[in-house]
């Protein structure tokens, strides 16, 4: 199991008085290999639950476990930053040096790896998220989706089982976002890198093969994204948005045009659509 | 606010951009120590022409180069003006009741603005011809010793590499701080140098808390990629020394050299001339001989 959460609460103490429970009771298990969206409106709990997978926050209670290394073992803790790579919202707080090798560069430097391998894993991340051109410059003027890629490239040196994308799309423009969530499939796909994408994008969940629902740190909703997208009146009541494709679908079924459950695609909707007719 | 052109590096590949980054932090450093110590005008302007080469050699644009300069000027003219308002030897040129001009004041002012322009010129090429990650490294190789003495000398050169990664990021928040606010209605130009410095505490205190938030994001940028994972890190660059280099540094040895020559030396055997009490000396009482001499 790459993921195993039992039973875990996380409290921010504002004060002595006042506390937070951003993660509340919550038990999850993801299995190596999967592609996993994890939605919540803002405040839910997911960016808290991502920087719990690395340990980077540990659990007020419970236990959270990476391939069977607990987070609060502190002699496991670097093991479990090898196997979870993490890349966060903003791509520029996330470069420490200006030229684009010596960023990929810093974290197996930190791990005190060969130089040679240090450069073979350079130049296989870089090619990895397609930005192996770029090796030589400065990530300054580059656009946001080619930075939020070099920093997937960043944390795929350190060559990480799974990566977690915390809000990573959530300041790109619609071609950036779509870029950086090719690469998440692709490692996904031919490298077997479990995946965990956390977003409020609901469409960015389409081609995951389970998507979570958190809402007020518990899970509302674990099921595929066909599934999960059925119950669109449910996902509305903790302010969160289906693709159009469903909703036109769902409201179609009310006016009495049953044109099928679980369509997420615009080219599913036309063939039903077409069918009917 | 953008031209802030000190620190930031200029790639282009050029022998000066080649030298290894040890030389030229050991360089810069002789050099800035040199340039306290010359005396004459001559050594001044045999400097500001080594200078002038070594930029040229770097193919970085003059003005580039130039721009360093325009962040101290307001520094250079206030330190001369307190030179020469403030030095009281030497021939009085122009007094009156509250301050008295001398002829040395003039000359110290002179120089030191020279020394201040040639410190600053100097650096500056240091750092458009050197990427941070090379300066930062070559500084942790510099100052290895002092991990004898517990000091971290690789977590200094970790802040110094992101500090100056972030200059242009936290220029460019500063910009569109100050533009928000003046969409807001603030008024940031004009008034008094009071009401400006008090105008400007909307635009600062967002600047920190977002230069805050910044700091606390790469924090855990830093711990999930394993900082401090190991405690023998490696490096993707090594240094090596070429021939080139060590040429470099011994040049560099003879001009210094030669400076001190001027200072302590040639100053101490020929006179100056009396020149109606301007300061000349070392290499420019010589000049001054021969020219007096060619004129007569």
């Amino acid at each position: 199991m790459a993921v195993e959460l039992d039973h875990v609460t996380y409290s921010y103490n504002v004060n002595d008085a006042y506390r937070v429970d951003a993660i509340k009771d919550l038990s999850l298990h993801i299995e190596e290999g999967t592609f996993v969206a994890l939605v919540g409106h803002n405040g839910s709990g997911k960016s808290t639950l991502a920087k719990l997978l690395n340990g980077l926050l540990l659990p007020t209670s419970g236990e959270v476990k990476i391939f069977g290394n607990s987070t609060l073992d502190v002699d496991k803790i670097y093991d479990i930053r090898k196997s979870v790579g993490m890349v966060f919202q903003n791509p520029d707080n996330q470069m420490i040096a200006s030229i684009v090798e010596d960023d990929i560069a810093f974290g197996p430097e930190n791990l005190g790896i060969e130089r040679s391998e240090i450069e073979r894993r350079v130049e296989w991340a870089l090619s990895k998220v397609g930005m192996l051109d770029y090796r030589k410059n400065t990530p300054f003027k580059m656009s946001g989706g080619q930075k939020q890629r070099l920093a997937i490239a960043g944390v795929l040196a350190i060559l990480p089982k799974i990566l977690v994308l915390d809000e990573s799309t959530a300041m790109l423009d619609p071609k950036g976002r779509s870029e950086v969530l090719k690469v998440a499939h692709e490692l996904n796909k031919q490298d077997g890198i479990t995946v965990i994408h956390i977003t409020h994008f609901m469409e960015e969940a389409l081609n995951a093969d389970r998507l979570i629902v958190l809402d007020n740190g518990k899970i509302a909703f674990d099921d595929t994204p066909e599934e999960v997208f059925k119950r669109y009146d449910e996902l509305k009541a903790i302010k969160l948005t289906v693709p159009w494709e469903t909703q036109l679908a769902i409201s179609l079924k009310k006016v009495g045009i049953d044109v099928g459950e679980g369509i997420v695609k615009d080219e599913e909707l036309t063939d039903r659509i077409c069918q009917l007719l | 606010m953008r031209d802030i052109s000190f620190g930031q590096y200029y790639p282009v590949n050029s022998v000066i951009h080649n030298i290894d980054a040890r030389i030229k932090i050991l360089v810069t450093l002789l050099f800035m120590v040199t340039v306290f110590f010359i005396v004459s005008y001559t050594a001044f302007a045999f400097m500001f022409f080594l200078l002038t080469v070594s930029i040229l050699i770097s193919q970085v644009p003059y003005k580039t180069v130039l721009k360093s300069i325009k962040g101290i000027l307001v520094l250079l003219i206030f330190t001369a003006l307190l030179n020469i308002f403030f030095t009281s030897s030497g021939n009085a040129l122009i007094t009156t009741k509250l301050l008295v001009i001398t002829d040395q004041g003039i000359n110290f002012a002179i120089k030191m603005a020279l020394r201040f322009t040639l410190l600053v010129l100097g650096s500056s090429l240091l750092t458009l011809t050197t990427t941070p990650t090379e300066l930062t490294d070559a500084l942790e190789y510099l100052l290895k010793p002092l991990k004898l003495i517990k000091i971290p000398v690789h977590d200094l050169a970790i802040i110094m590499s992101i500090a100056l990664r972030f200059i242009p990021g936290l220029v460019e928040e500063t910009d569109k701080i100050m533009m928000a606010q003046k969409a807001r209605g603030a008024n940031l130009d004009s008034g008094n140098l009071f009401k400006k410095i008090k105008a400007m505490l909307p635009v600062l205190i967002p600047l920190f808390v977002s230069a805050f938030r910044r700091a606390d994001e790469l924090a855990d940028a830093l711990d999930a990629r394993c900082y401090n994972a190991s405690p023998t890190r490696t490096k993707l660059k090594v240094f090596k020394v070429k021939a080139g280099d060590i040429f470099v540094f011994v040049g560099f040895a003879i001009v210094m050299t030669a400076i001190m020559l001027d200072k302590y030396y040639v100053g101490s055997f020929v006179t100056a001339p009396d020149l109606n009490g301007f300061d000349v000396s070392g290499l420019d009482i010589f000049i001054y001989n021969i020219l007096y001499r060619v004129g007569r």
